[in-house]
């Protein structure tokens, strides 16, 4: 059986390539370190895959078609947003795991929406980049699959199911073949407001509850905040901690190690950096 | 309902260079394209995201419109777009 060997909670936030040098330089420096320390982490991990859980920003769906949850099945490039030092390439992928999880999700309750050849946004991109690349570079061959879940436009899905999700990825990864080591990115989030007067407000007690919740495992506190409650306190970028909840319901019973967390108004969010360990 | 048609139009002018440039060079054509109230092609043509969000549009799609179509695309004029749309007063044109 294949094992999932790690996890970490990440933020995407395009403002570090739009606006590098936007913040202190104390605190710019901090976060491009937490991006080198998880990608330090995940080499020590030795993976064979990783599902980065992202959403869409209303740019890679329309209102043709919102699906509720999506994996990518096939060819993978991007990101779709192009931004300076963020060009669109090809990235590696793991079809046949990827397509597995699909098949297996169908087959025990979770009706996947596919992408066969995917163009991700920066949800993906950026964790894969910073993360997942420089492992890449020191020859760690590991196939990137991309997962992407409705919580930037409505309908939401909902909490729960995303916990479910999570579920389904690890039982899905636990029936495939044993060499898959697979480690799963939950990449968004902390408080920010996109595209509203507020955009530029961090609210920081907010992102420390959510921090603690997923340093603590604490799946069930995070399941329990209501969409209204995010949305209040945590913005509509807030909605993006399902991407977390996907992966700490993969990984029941683990704990998070903090990495590093900063509030950067001028990044317009609330940065924050877990490694989930079981 | 409406609100889906404008956010329609909006994505396509996010992410489909033909319908941008109508947008730029035949607005009254592209807004007869649409189903949309006369209040909503108002907005399009006035560039009123904040009435584009009391209307209900998501907000990812209305900065999406700004940094796409706007003649001064920049994170400065979208959040004064937006105070101004807060302000009593008549809005703006483009």
């Amino acid at each position: 059986m294949g094992k999932i060997v790690g996890g970490f909670l990440v933020p995407h936030d395009p403002m570090m390539f739009l606006a590098p040098e936007a913040p202190p330089e104390e605190v710019r420096g901090r976060m491009w370190a937490a991006f080198e320390q998880c990608a330090d982490r995940l080499a020590k991990l030795d993976a064979t895959a990783v599902v980065i859980v992202g959403g869409d920003h209303y740019f890679n769906f329309g209102t043709d078609c919102l699906p509720q949850y999506l994996i990518g099945t096939g060819d993978v490039d991007g990101p779709l947003d192009v931004m300076p030092g963020l060009k669109r390439r090809a990235i590696p992928d793991s079809q046949d795991l990827a397509s597995f999880m699909a098949r297996h999700g169908h087959d025990n309750g979770f009706d996947w929406s596919v992408a066969r050849a995917f163009t991700v946004d920066h949800a993906v991109a950026i964790p894969d980049r910073l993360i997942v690349d420089p492992v890449r570079t020191r020859g760690k061959t590991i196939g990137t699959i991309p997962v992407y879940v409705a919580s930037g436009v409505d309908p939401y899905i909902s909490m729960s199911r995303c916990a479910a999700l999570g579920g389904a990825i690890r039982a899905a990864v636990e029936a495939a073949d044993d060499h898959e080591r697979v480690v799963l990115i939950g990449s968004g989030g902390l408080s920010h407001w996109i595209g509203l007067p507020q955009m530029g407000q961090v609210n920081e007690a907010f992102d420390r509850e959510i921090l603690s919740y997923a340093c603590s495992g604490d799946l069930g506190a995070m399941t329990r905040l209501s969409d209204e409650y995010i949305l209040s306190h945590g913005g509509n970028g807030g909605m993006e901690i399902r991407h977390w909840v996907v992966a700490m319901g993969a990984m029941p019973g683990a704990h998070g190690y903090l990495i590093d967390y900063a509030p950067v108004p001028e990044w317009v969010t609330g940065l924050g950096f877990v490694q989930l360990i079981q | 309902m409406s609100r889906n048609v404008l956010e329609r139009l909006l994505h396509r002018l996010c992410v489909d260079r033909r319908e941008k440039q109508r947008f730029q060079e035949d607005l009254e054509g592209l807004l007869e394209r649409h189903r949309l109230t006369e209040e909503e092609k108002t907005m399009l043509r006035s560039m009123d995201v904040g009435a584009m969000q009391r209307h209900g549009v998501n907000p990812m799609l209305t900065i999406g419109f700004w940094f796409e179509n706007a003649p001064d695309p920049t994170p400065r004029a979208y959040m004064k777009a937006l105070a101004d749309a807060q302000a009593p007063g008549p809005a703006r044109s483009r």
